[in-house]
């Protein structure tokens, strides 16, 4: 408690943080309308070999070069981002379900039963979400890898979502909403409204920038995307072994990546979040 | 101190305890596929958490060999990669996260650090590499984990250096990844403590503001460096298994990655055992010198 | 030479883009042994006055004129001055001027040790000869935990027997008492006096009431918007204010105590609150059975009056349901709680309201519409219409009707925050209150509006009322009878009016003389040691 006046009341202002998360949104909705039309704005179909010649390097011709199969960069690089987009949204719903959610409900079911998930959580936790994704990949398939990294990330967010439903649950206003007859499911609903209405988009981001991470690690370690669909890290996987000669085939990729991840983050409001 | 001490304890035994069930259930997957569906599957479980108990890990489907074995041969050079990893990270991350949680560069630091952080560790890992190649003219195909006591008992100068070239990208990779979690933590403990009113309290009441900082602040930031150990360590293997992919590194987490291609599911579950234990264990311990530095509890 | 121990001329304390200064050219003396108190509200320039003098002025604050420190030249006022003279600046702690993960005690000695530049052996042994000293201090040892372990009162005990150990010739006290338990707050009161009379230190003590000038006499300036308003000695100034700011702040203070009974509620309903043969600690041999009888009806109020710890709180919780009593039955609104499942006690608990002083009872998140018109729709099925309108004449009755309703908790103040709970509580129509130190934090302005919102509140709801405070005056302006509370214990009960006028035991006697507010003061320094 601090002794304050009566007069004393902080105006609210727009943030450096705010701003910042405009401009991750911004950048993220900009990626998202690319992904919407990379089928048009892409000069070829995914996997054209002999587009062109091999290792082009940028040019006016092939704006962002050829790789090693004489594949356009460009439609590669476009048609590689919407694979992994596509994947990096379904893997963060199943973060935002499967962690944040199901984080937030359990700290509210009996205590017995919300110590049991959360230690199960914590177990999970304890694994890099990296080597859980691809253990989930070996046990089930390739082709569920956005589940995969999904349930991967899943546990660190459902085990901060825990601990802070079980913070709010236990706080003085909590206590006092209880002691004035609001029910257990009305507090629930209460805090998930506001913690979702707050931060729904920032979780929704942080989970994107964390499942994208760990997707395209996978797949540049031959877990994640097969061909004709590949992802950004399989992409720079195949350019591994030309990379030092023609920089253009990881680089672009790799950029291409590094911006969806920074514009997740800074959408995410600065907080690094789950690591991947 | 004591009960929080004993507290832990148990929740690290706990911890221990649900890794080996999970490890269990992981190698499970290595039994032949019977009838019974469930209750088959609880039976295999159960059977070899028994043969967990009594220290029999199973032995690998490729080599036939024990797996224990096997994890126990390539364990040593994750770790030393992790423990170069950490160094690395501590020498980088430490300073930064003071520089940027100070004064003005405060502001600027979480956007810089977003657009730093923002490529995966195999993107920085295949930079390095190409810097490597490139500017100081390493040969790319130098790979595999050096032998650098060995290396610097010769007393060879070229053999120290391949050494020390052979563990300067891994350990640099690694170190920058356990570097982003390290000034991340370092940051946010910062943050916490900034406004905390009894800086100002303490400087008013007559201590001056670098007793007030050396004696309650940086112990507290320090703690919650400390309380996000467990966070660290895990950066540290994820990075680490990118690393000895990309750098030929012959550590457990490049076993792991290739046992889980070929389904060799016992050498899977003790890795994963083995990692979780280690950070169950950076995770008792964090909270422990949290405790005893600033009294602050870690995941109450 | 100016003769004074302090001189400040024309200080002025601006910040970049504030409308007014901080501090506007305030000039003022401080002589050695004399008491001088500034009093005003939050703001009004003492807290940055505050901070100059013990050299913690922000980083963008702007400062100007000149302070002279007893013989020494007067010197340009800096951020940082460095006196030169022994200063001890004694915080209230409410303002959590320690770590709260440390030991106070080491704390208090590192500071004793650094401003007597003496070993830290030798300053705990100041620091406890200096609590030694205060009657109804706790010991030493007591001290060796975490201000998170330590009540407010144990801290505030610290923090001043820290100061007086730093042997100080001015004592720059910063509402040191503010917040306290009245028991406490007048046991500090009559130590302060005692030290000042044993050390001969002046004190400069900014205040928010204006109750604590009396207490302490003295010199009186009264600040508004940083400027000086009103000088003259605080007897004077209690009883006789030219200036119309003065005048309302002197008040806003309580109601002298008065022993004739309170008019009781014409309308007097059915039992709230039926309790029977309660117990609130298990009977153990050390203890005899010490059972508890009584009714609350609707439109009576009852005050539960007691330090903290005293078992207050726990026999509320009983009562409410939200703990079971070892032994007795409770009949809540015709219902025996004792049988009832959790989900229908809480549906009985619909009919509760609290008001509580302090900052967190309310979910910071929500806005101040939905803070109002949750009990609405959660426990109504009311057309979202209907549900407004009760809100809205909720807000205007407390006087919140004009805040943007879409504005979260979180950045009201704590005043703000109080009436929101107050507006809650309106529309909830509750048979039964809980009215929880509902003054607490605030200063004399905010807490005469809100005696009266609560006194209105009763007046139109009519629930039944159960105070919790330590303040007789707040348990007078709100309840007609009491209990008396010590060690889980009811050591005296009945109207409240006998109970002033003839208290039974000594502590209820020690509540009253240290709650009796400024017209009945009569305040003297204890005997060191007494």
């Amino acid at each position: 408690m601090s002794v304050v006046s009566a007069h004393e009341a902080p105006a609210p202002a727009i943030t450096l943080g705010g701003v910042i998360r405009a401009v991750g949104f911004i950048g993220l909705g900009a990626i998202g309308v690319t992904v919407g039309l990379s089928e048009v704005l892409a000069r070829a179909p995914a996997d054209t070999i002999d587009f062109g010649p091999p290792l082009i390097a940028p040019s006016i011709h092939f704006p962002l070069g050829t790789d090693v199969l004489g594949r356009d960069m460009l439609s590669e690089t476009l048609h590689a981002l919407a694979v992994t987009v596509t994947n990096a949204g379904l893997a963060a719903i199943v973060v935002v379900v499967a962690g944040g959610l199901a984080g937030f409900i359990a700290a509210r079911l009996p205590y017995r039963i919300g110590f049991v998930l959360r230690g199960i959580a914590g177990i999970l936790g304890a694994i890099p979400a990296l080597l859980l994704a691809i253990l989930f990949i070996g046990l089930a398939s390739r082709g569920l890898a956005p589940l995969a990294a999904g349930l991967a990330v899943a546990p660190l967010g459902f085990t901060r979502a825990f601990d802070r439903a079980r913070a709010l649950g236990q706080s003085r206003h909590a206590e006092f909403a209880r002691a004035t007859g609001i029910s257990p499911g009305a507090l629930l609903r209460r805090d998930l409204t506001y913690e979702f209405r707050d931060s729904f988009l920032s979780i929704a981001a942080r989970a994107l920038a964390a499942v994208t991470i760990v997707l395209s690690t996978v797949s540049f370690l031959g877990y994640g995307a097969t061909p004709p669909h590949r992802d950004l890290g399989l992409m720079i996987a195949a350019a591994r072994d030309v990379y030092f000669d023609a920089w253009w085939t990881a680089a672009v990729p790799a950029a291409a990546l590094a911006l969806f991840i920074l514009c997740a983050r800074l959408a995410a409001g600065l907080d690094e979040g789950e690591r991947a | 101190m004591w009960r929080f001490g004993l507290r832990r304890a148990g929740r690290f035994a706990l911890g221990l305890l649900g890794a080996i069930l999970m490890a269990a259930v992981v190698a499970a997957q290595a039994a032949p596929p019977g009838k019974g569906g469930v209750s088959h599957f609880i039976g295999t479980v159960l059977s070899r958490l028994g043969e967990f108990v009594r220290f029999d890990f199973g032995s690998s489907a490729i080599t036939a060999a024990s797996a224990a074995q096997e994890v126990a041969q390539r364990l040593p050079a994750t770790l030393e990669l992790v423990a170069a990893g950490a160094l690395v990270a501590a020498l980088i991350g430490i300073p930064l996260g003071i520089v940027l949680s100070i004064g003005r560069a405060s502001r600027a630091a979480a956007p810089l650090i977003q657009i730093v952080a923002a490529a995966p560790v195999f993107c920085a890992a295949l930079a390095l590499l190409w810097l490597s190649v490139q500017v100081l003219h390493w040969d790319a195909q130098l790979q595999g984990a050096p032998d650098l006591w060995s290396a610097l008992a010769s007393g060879h100068g070229a053999a120290i250096r391949d050494a020390f070239r052979l563990l300067a990208l891994p350990a640099l990779t690694v170190g920058a990844a356990g570097a982003a979690g390290v000034q991340l933590a370092l940051r946010r403990a910062a943050n916490e403590s900034r406004d905390a009113p009894y800086r100002r309290g303490l400087r008013m009441m007559g201590l001056t503001p670098f007793e007030v900082d050396r004696l309650y602040l940086v112990p507290q930031v320090l703690a919650g460096v400390l309380a996000n150990l467990g966070e660290i360590a895990l950066s540290l293997f994820s990075a680490a298994a990118v690393a000895e992919w990309v750098f030929g590194w012959p550590g457990a987490a490049v076993l792991f990655l290739k046992s889980v291609a070929l389904h060799d599911w016992s050498v899977v579950a003790l890795v994963l055992f083995a990692f979780a234990a280690i950070t169950l264990f950076a995770e008792f311990v964090g909270s422990l010198g949290a405790r005893a530095l600033a009294g602050i509890e870690a995941n109450p | 030479m100016s003769g004074h121990l302090l001189t400040v001329t024309e200080l002025t304390v601006t910040r970049p883009g504030a409308k007014r200064p901080e501090l506007d050219r305030l000039s003022l003396a401080v002589d050695a042994g004399e008491t001088l108190v500034i009093l005003g509200e939050a703001g009004c320039g003492k807290e940055a006055l505050m901070r100059v003098l013990a050299g913690a002025a922000e980083r963008d604050e702007i400062v100007d004129g000149t302070l002279q420190f007893g013989d020494a030249s007067p010197e340009r006022a800096v951020k940082f001055p460095k006196p030169a003279i022994r200063m001890s600046y004694l915080p209230g702690p409410f303002e959590q001027p320690l770590n709260r993960h440390v030991s106070a005690l080491s704390q208090l000695t590192r500071i004793v040790a650094r401003k007597l530049d003496a070993p830290r052996a030798s300053a705990q042994e100041e620091l406890g000869l200096a609590l030694g000293r205060l009657s109804g201090a706790p010991k030493l040892i007591d001290l060796d935990k975490p201000p998170a372990e330590l009540s407010p009162e144990m801290q505030a005990w610290g923090l001043f027997a820290a100061a007086y150990a730093q042997n100080p010739e001015l004592l720059l006290a910063d509402h040191a008492l503010a917040g306290l338990a009245p028991g406490h707050a007048r046991a500090l009161t009559r130590a302060l006096l005692a030290e000042q009379a044993r050390l001969g230190f002046a004190i400069l003590y900014a205040a928010m009431n204006a109750e604590t000038p009396v207490w302490l006499k003295g010199r009186l300036i009264v600040m508004r918007h940083g400027k000086v308003v009103e000088e003259g000695p605080a007897e004077r100034l209690a009883t006789s204010q030219a200036h119309s700011y003065t005048q309302t702040l002197f008040k806003a203070q309580p109601a002298p105590l008065s022993d004739k009974p309170q008019p009781r509620a014409s309308t007097r309903g059915q039992p709230v609150i039926q309790a029977y043969r309660i117990e609130m600690a298990k009977p153990s041999p050390r203890r005899a059975r010490d059972d508890l009888t009584f009714e609350l009806r609707r439109g009576a109020s009852l005050a539960l009056i007691g330090d903290e710890g005293s078992g207050r709180h726990t026999l509320a919780r009983i009562l409410l349901g939200l703990d079971r009593a070892p032994s007795g039955r409770v009949v809540f609104d015709a219902v025996d709680i004792g049988v009832l499942a959790n989900n229908m006690m809480a549906r009985l608990r619909r009919r509760v309201a609290f008001v509580a002083g302090a900052d967190d009872m309310l979910d910071p998140r929500m806005t101040i519409w939905d803070t109002v018109a949750e009990p609405l729709r959660t426990h109504l099925d009311l057309p979202r219409h209907v549900v407004a309108s009760y809100r809205d004449v909720a807000l205007k009755r407390v006087g919140l009707a004009s805040l943007p309703g879409n504005r979260v908790v979180a950045s009201l103040s704590a005043f703000d925050k109080r009436r929101l709970q107050v507006a809650r509580a309106i529309v909830s129509a509750p048979v039964l209150a809980v009215i929880d130190e509902p003054l607490r934090g605030l200063d004399a302005f905010a807490q005469a509006v809100m005696r009266d919102l609560l006194k209105n509140f009763r007046t139109q709801e009519g629930p039944a009322f159960l105070v919790i405070t330590s303040d007789i005056t707040v348990a007078l302006a709100l309840a007609e009878d009491a209990m008396i509370m010590k060690d889980s214990r009811v050591i005296e009960r009945g109207p409240l009016a006998d109970i002033l006028r003839a208290p039974k035991t000594v502590y209820t006697a020690s509540l009253i003389e240290a709650s009796a507010p400024v017209k009945n003061s009569t305040l003297s320094p204890a005997a060191p040691g007494s």
